[in-house]
């Protein structure tokens, strides 16, 4: 019986030991102090739907430094579920909050919220189109809400049936890209009316004006329509030129262009640039992706820096890598989980 | 013979579960040992937990998922109070769990999981979870964990009637009915039951700004079924059974704590219907099964939506037959065919899978204090053999009362229905994820005497790799599963008992901890920064303890159960909070008659109102209680005949 003792006493032993023997914790780092006010970019970081790890993240370009969430050492609780979009716009930033249904504003530099516009079904992209109004595009409320800038509160809505996405103001007119329907859609920013509608292929996702007031339009395609880049033209509506992609599996998205408004970047698993002028599509990569899941990309102003974001495997930070103009990798950081978009101020 | 005989006995009383009788033997763990089944038989050198009467009977009124994640090591991702909830059983993934009903593999063909929330606890007799791997006895996903669900006949007890009633915290009330009849050859059970609830509980928004506490709201449920069996004993050999389970319920998803609002909801619908003919001889038994499993599923995104709809079927046939050539050498050989189908929106077409194994198990019991078992399994997919897979396990007496355990299996998983033909990105050419398990432990039991303390103990540690662990990623257009993920998991697991009696009460205090390292060990990508780092929610470390009191027709506990961190980013950036959640009961008999029972019970849950998620942004239920009352009638069998009893001859 003795043996049968000894035993159980180790096993008792054992128990606790388990219990004891390692200290169980996540390293919890400091951020360091968020420096806005000097040279930088905001990132905004969706996280993952439904579990409230929205962030926004800001990069000091001098020092190289990272604060990876802006919002919640402000405010005292995270900005929400999915971060889609962030304008910056007379000192605030209109940050949107997709699956929260909200746009928070919150002060350029100091990031505490001064506002809250609730009301949406599930916005995606923010535009002002005057000093005092607003549009904000939604994935399935099958319109566009117009927000009052002074009151933070929605005043009307815009029928736009189907999946509306990234928009761009042009001479009083602002179109809409579509996911979900084969259409840019024209509204009247004076008279909130739906005025034209131009026909493209689906997926229309990213829009940009360019140098000579051309709209250019990725649409990643499907329901039997093609992947493709489009010259509009502002003034007459009509489609120039449309670049078609040669398989249906591209997936030209993130449209952007740099501050001269003359060198396009998008991604189709890699990142391509394109001059305004060209006549075809890239077709070598800018930026091969060698194993990285580029999820966004942006530009430096002054510099033409190029920013891409990998979101890996969507449930860590993800890694931003700088680009000289001559493609050469200057450095890469860490920001949040699913880095989105690249904002400068 | 004495354990068998103690086996059958607690088997029988179990299968009664709020029968009279059993609260008086509540704390006494029931030995391991039921009738015809490969897990008794041919799984030596491996740790089973058979969850105990008493527990079956706390957790009447809760659904598997809720006794698993206070009863068992293993961590029960659940989405809020009847919601979705599935399993991480030792490191694993949830499709890494083979949950079985009286031998079948209930696990949905389209996703490889269940959802535990949909299992009422009433609607199982036996609920044992047999840790590691072991495809090669119950096929794909046996590989973290097997959770046995069975519902045994019982012959020869007259009739029994029992109905309970409860009423919870957050509008939750339930109802169920269940009667048996049985003589020596035949028996029958009926049950239905009811449940339904608000859910509308109180919480603090933490992710609001001053934390304000909110009304959970569009999170109802309402869940019927009913489950039935008949079983008829051609001869003292041979008998037959038929066993019918439907359910349906009704839910709606509330919203998460940084969502504004939500309108979904879901509505699952399943029938499961099962037949079985065995025949135990003396030195052969023989068995045959098949059954037929139906399960629809509707989902709105929002309340005003069409819904998107998906159905799936099963067909499962098993034979088998066992033979001792000696005393010493059993033998078992059994054939096995899963044809399985579903339908949903993403697939576009109707897509099936046929699945057909051979096993073999072999048993070496030279005298009575060693068991070794070596089996082995060859299965083939729509066509395609995989990996052929063993196992070789072993149970050892040291001295009476201590044994020594070990085992190690090849264990695999294939892909599901939704990882092949989910559009867009379903990968056909996915390969099965394969790799090995093992395990050694010690058990300790001291001798039952009367008037005597009694302890039990069980150390075991573990080690499984899995290669080609499947894992959806995004490529250029869509998300597709690929083979990229070598996973290795690793711990150590102990629990044990203490067991006096003080004057006229039963007292036992019991524990059990859990260590946990499940690391992916290869980059998913370049750069991957969860290398060597713990899989998302999977704890590190778990654990709980409990003390039980029983004195005549009283019975209480209390219980503590421990959860430690849990990443939610597979780089260690973000993470929840452990917690500790007390839970009380106490149940009283407060008529006793020989043929009439009225048992009175109240639990309280989350004691100490802990705020915690188990997974993040959903919140939790606080401090709820629960108070019921089951009234049973039973009225002994009467042989008409003279002591004409078919005796079970034991299994070979």
């Amino acid at each position: 019986m003795n043996a049968h003792r000894s035993i159980i006493l180790l096993l008792l032993l054992g128990q606790l030991l388990f219990v004891g023997c390692r200290k169980d914790g996540p390293e919890r780092p400091e951020d360091p102090i968020a420096n806005t006010v000097s040279n930088g970019v905001f990132i905004t970081n969706e996280g993952n739907f439904q579990w409230g790890n929205a962030k926004v993240s800001f990069y000091d370009i001098a020092t190289a430094t990272v604060v990876e969430d802006l919002y919640e050492p402000a405010n005292g609780v995270g900005l929400g579920d999915v971060c889609q979009s962030m304008r910056l716009f007379n000192g605030k930033a209109y940050v949107v909050v997709n699956n929260s249904g909200k746009v928070v504003v919150v002060d350029q530099r100091t990031f505490v919220a001064s506002a809250t516009i609730t009301g949406f079904v599930s916005p995606r992209h923010f535009l002002p189109v005057g000093n005092d109004k607003a549009y904000v595009s939604d994935l399935a409320a099958n319109h566009i809400s117009v927000v009052d800038l002074t009151t933070n509160t929605i005043t009307g809505s815009i029928a736009c049936p189907g999946w509306t996405e990234e928009m761009v103001l042009v001479n009083g007119s602002v179109f809409v890209t579509n996911e979900s329907r084969s259409q840019l859609y024209v509204i009247d920013a004076m008279t909130d009316a739906m005025v034209d509608s131009i026909p493209v292929s689906r997926g229309g996702n990213s829009i940009v004006e360019d140098v000579e007031g051309k709209l250019w339009l990725a649409c990643s395609g499907g329901g039997g329509t093609l992947p493709a880049l489009y010259r509009i033209d502002a003034e007459t509506r009509t489609v120039e030129h449309m670049f078609t992609f040669p398989n249906g599996s591209d997936n030209p998205w993130r449209l952007d262009i740099n501050s001269d408004r003359d060198t396009l970047y998008f991604l189709n698993g890699d990142v391509f640039r394109m001059s305004v002028a060209a006549i075809a599509l890239p077709t070598a990569a800018f930026v091969p992706a060698d194993g990285r899941n580029f999820y966004g990309v942006g530009v430096e102003p002054t510099t033409g820096i190029l920013y891409v974001s990998d979101a890996i495997d969507y449930v860590q930070r993800g890694s931003i890598a700088r680009y000289a103009p001559n493609g050469s990798l200057l450095n890469t950081f860490l920001a949040g989980t699913v880095p989105g978009e690249f904002v400068f101020p | 013979m004495f354990r068998y005989r103690l086996g059958s006995l607690i088997a029988l009383l179990i299968g009664y579960g709020a029968h009279a009788q059993v609260v008086v033997d509540t704390l006494t763990l029931p030995e391991h040992e039921v009738t015809a089944s490969r897990r008794s038989s041919f799984a030596a050198g491996t740790k089973v937990q058979v969850v105990d009467s008493a527990t079956m009977l706390r957790y009447r009124s809760s659904n598997l998922g809720e006794l698993l994640a206070n009863e068992s090591p293993v961590f029960v991702k659940s989405y809020g109070l009847g919601s979705l909830a599935t399993t991480a059983f030792r490191g694993g993934s949830a499709s890494h769990t083979a949950i079985l009903w009286n031998g079948f593999n209930i696990g949905s063909p389209m996703n490889g999981q269940i959802d535990l929330s949909l299992i009422p606890v009433h609607a199982v007799g036996r609920v044992e979870l047999q840790y590691g791997g072991a495809s090669t006895l119950w096929g794909s996903g046996a590989v973290g964990g097997t959770i046995h669900l069975t519902n045994e006949p019982g012959f020869s007890r007259g009739t029994q009637v029992e109905s309970g009633v409860s009423m919870g915290s957050f509008g939750d009330r339930r109802e169920h009915v269940l009667a048996r009849w049985s003589n020596a050859r035949w028996s029958g059970t009926v049950g239905l039951f009811q449940a339904a609830a608000a859910n509308d509980l109180h919480f603090r928004n933490t992710a609001l700004i001053d934390a304000p506490w909110q009304r959970q709201r569009n999170a109802s449920f309402q869940q019927a079924g009913l489950i039935t069996d008949g079983h008829y004993r051609i001869n003292a050999q041979q008998r037959i059974s038929l066993r019918y389970w439907y359910q349906e319920s009704d839910r709606q998803i509330p919203a998460t704590l940084t969502e504004a609002s939500s309108t979904a909801r879901q509505v699952d619908r399943s029938h499961r219907i099962s037949a079985e003919w065995q025949r135990l001889g003396k030195r052969t038994t023989a068995q045959v099964r098949t059954a037929y499993f139906d399960e629809a599923l509707t989902w709105h995104a929002f309340a005003a939506d069409a819904g998107s709809f998906s159905t799936a079927s099963s067909s499962i046939t098993e034979g088998e037959l066992a033979f001792s050539i000696s005393s010493a050498h059993t033998i078992d050989v059994g054939v096995h065919n899963t044809w399985s189908t579903a339908r949903a929106q993403a697939y576009r077409t109707a897509h099936e899978q046929v699945r057909t194994a051979a096993f073999i198990a072999y048993r070496f019991n030279p005298n009575s204090r060693s068991r070794t078992t070596l089996s082995a399994r060859q299965e083939q997919v729509s066509g395609t053999l995989i990996p052929f897979t063993w196992s070789l396990g072993s149970d050892y007496q040291l001295s009476n009362g201590v044994t020594a355990k070990a085992n190690v299996a090849h264990v695999y998983r294939i892909p599901t229905l939704n990882d092949r033909y989910w559009s867009p990105g379903g990968n056909p050419d996915l390969l099965p994820e394969n790799g090995y398990s093992g395990e050694v432990g010690i058990a300790f039991r001291s001798p039952k005497e009367e008037g005597r303390v009694t302890l039990t103990g069980e150390v075991t540690v573990f080690t499984r790799s899995i290669h080609d662990w499947i894992i959806w990623l995004p490529g250029p257009a869509y998300w597709s599963p690929q083979n990229v993920m070598q996973v290795w998991s690793r711990g150590i697991e102990s629990h044990g008992s203490v067991q006096m009696r003080v004057r006229d009460a039963m007292v036992r205090l019991d524990g059990m901890t859990n260590y946990v390292l499940s690391t992916n060990e290869v980059a998913k990508s370049t750069n991957d920064a969860s290398v060597g780092k713990q899989l998302i929610y999977v704890p590190r470390y778990s654990g709980n303890a409990g003390l039980s009191l029983v004195r005549r027709h009283f019975t209480s506990r209390i219980g503590a159960h421990y959860t430690g961190y849990r990443y939610t980013s597979t780089d260690h950036s973000e993470f929840l909070e452990p917690f500790v959640l007390v839970d009380a009961s106490i149940s009283c008999q407060v008529i006793r008659r020989s043929s009439f029972t009225i048992r009175a019970m109240a639990q309280a849950f989350n004691v100490f109102a802990e705020e915690y998620q188990a997974v993040r942004s959903r919140p939790m239920p606080g401090r709820s209680f629960q108070v019921g009352i089951t009234v049973a009638f039973d009225r002994p069998f009467t042989p008409k005949t003279g002591p004409h009893e078919y005796r079970r001859p034991q299994r070979p």
